[in-house]
């Protein structure tokens, strides 16, 4: 196979990585094994905005590829398909054609349709306010509103607006909406409506990805996660704040 | 009884969210089960509420490595969803509430707390991620 088809093949398993919410070591791995098993020697870096990939040729020229990642979303059932891949590569590597036919099928799955994940959203919402120890009519309340925001979320990112700002309206709308709730139905509790229906907001996968990283000693790619993780929630506070801030007295 | 279910299905749903496969599904929700029953278990025991999510992080922690191992599957499919019980999303409101209210002195309290238990999830989480790697590069 030609050097630049592993490049491809490689290029194509860590983008698809990178993009649906991996750790950075995992990527780096990924690309390093893929070109290891087809025998050639490359090095890589990864950096949560892009990938470089750096090969030796037959006649001991340079050859590099630089990929620039703009998206990146969380589907850990690509991470997880990808991994198995990359597993099977091990066992017999397959042909460029077949690898690149795989990596495409990976990529295009979309994973459970989006009425059921606005549904979980709800149901999320609902299981956290029990949990919190709120009631019945709290629950509901908030099985809505998250809904609601999830819809929001999906609608303003699909929009492709700054990245934060969608945060800060869901913590916003979340806000907003519960102060309405409560004002029209005064038994229910405003603070579990809003605890619970942020609770699909908050950063999990950016925190733990980033632990994951700093303890493989990528430094750079720690601080980009817990960065992220920090503004996510500075965001969706900062959009709960505003709210709160005149709603709190207006419902009392 | 009541709470230990919830906490199975507050754990698969952030899971659907995040498009685990459906094979995998129940082993997540019993992750973040796991988690949570110790985790409340052990605020009843100490008090603690940073002390509690630690020892939380360290099961989730424990059992993802594990089952990840026997599923062969990523660790942070079992882990990222399992901590979702244990989030300190209680204490984040609650200081963004004082800060609504310009109750700034209590605002920094509860931050503090929110800030503590995410630093001690992250360190349970941390700490057996460490130790199953040093096992597997020395055994």
């Amino acid at each position: 196979m030609k050097i630049n088809q592993v490049m491809d093949i490689a290029i194509k398993a860590g983008k698809i990585l990178l993009t649906k919410g991996s750790e950075i070591y995992r990527v780096e791995d990924t690309i390093r094994r893929i070109c290891g098993y087809y025998e050639v020697e490359a090095e890589c870096f990864v950096l949560p905005t892009g990938i470089f990939i750096t090969v030796i040729g037959k006649e001991g020229e340079p050859i590099s590829y630089v990929k620039r990642i703009t998206e990146r979303t969380v589907d850990l059932s690509c991470i997880e398909k990808v991994n198995s891949f990359s597993r099977n590569l091990q066992k017999n590597t397959m042909s460029y054609e077949d690898a690149i036919k795989i990596l495409d099928n990976i990529e295009k799955d979309k994973g459970y349709r989006f009425g059921l994940r606005l549904l979980v959203a709800g149901v999320t919402a609902l299981v956290y306010t029990l949990l919190f120890r709120g009631t019945v009519k709290d629950s509901i309340a908030a099985f809505f509103i998250s809904m609601l925001i999830y819809i929001s979320k999906e609608k303003i990112s699909r929009a492709g607006i700054f990245r934060f700002f969608e945060y800060f309206a869901s913590g916003l709308i979340a806000a907003s909406i519960s102060v309405v709730v409560v004002k029209l139905f005064p038994y229910l509790n405003v603070y579990r409506i809003i605890i619970s229906s942020i609770m699909i907001l908050l950063p999990g996968v950016a925190t733990t990805n980033a632990l994951k990283d700093a303890l493989r000693g990528d430094i750079v790619s720690s601080q980009f996660g817990i960065a992220e993780a920090a503004f996510i929630v500075v965001s969706v506070s900062a959009g709960v704040a505003i709210i709160l801030s005149f709603g709190v007295g207006w419902i009392s | 009884m009541r709470e230990i279910i919830l906490a199975f299905i507050a754990s698969i749903c952030p899971g659907i969210m995040y498009n685990v496969t459906r094979r995998n599904l129940f082993w997540v929700g019993l992750s973040g089960m796991f988690g949570w029953i110790t985790y409340n278990s052990m605020i009843e025991v100490t008090g603690n509420v940073v002390f509690s999510s630690f020892l939380g992080a360290i099961i989730v922690g424990l059992y993802s490595e594990s089952v990840a191992r026997f599923r062969k599957a990523p660790t942070t499919v079992f882990s990222i969803p399992g901590i979702f019980p244990l989030v300190p999303g209680i204490a984040i409101y609650n200081s963004t509430q004082y800060i609504a209210e310009n109750n700034l002195l209590e605002a920094a309290t509860t931050g503090i707390q929110a800030i503590a238990c995410a630093a001690a999830i992250a360190s349970g989480i941390l700490l057996t991620s460490a130790v199953f790697r040093f096992l597997k590069k020395w055994g």
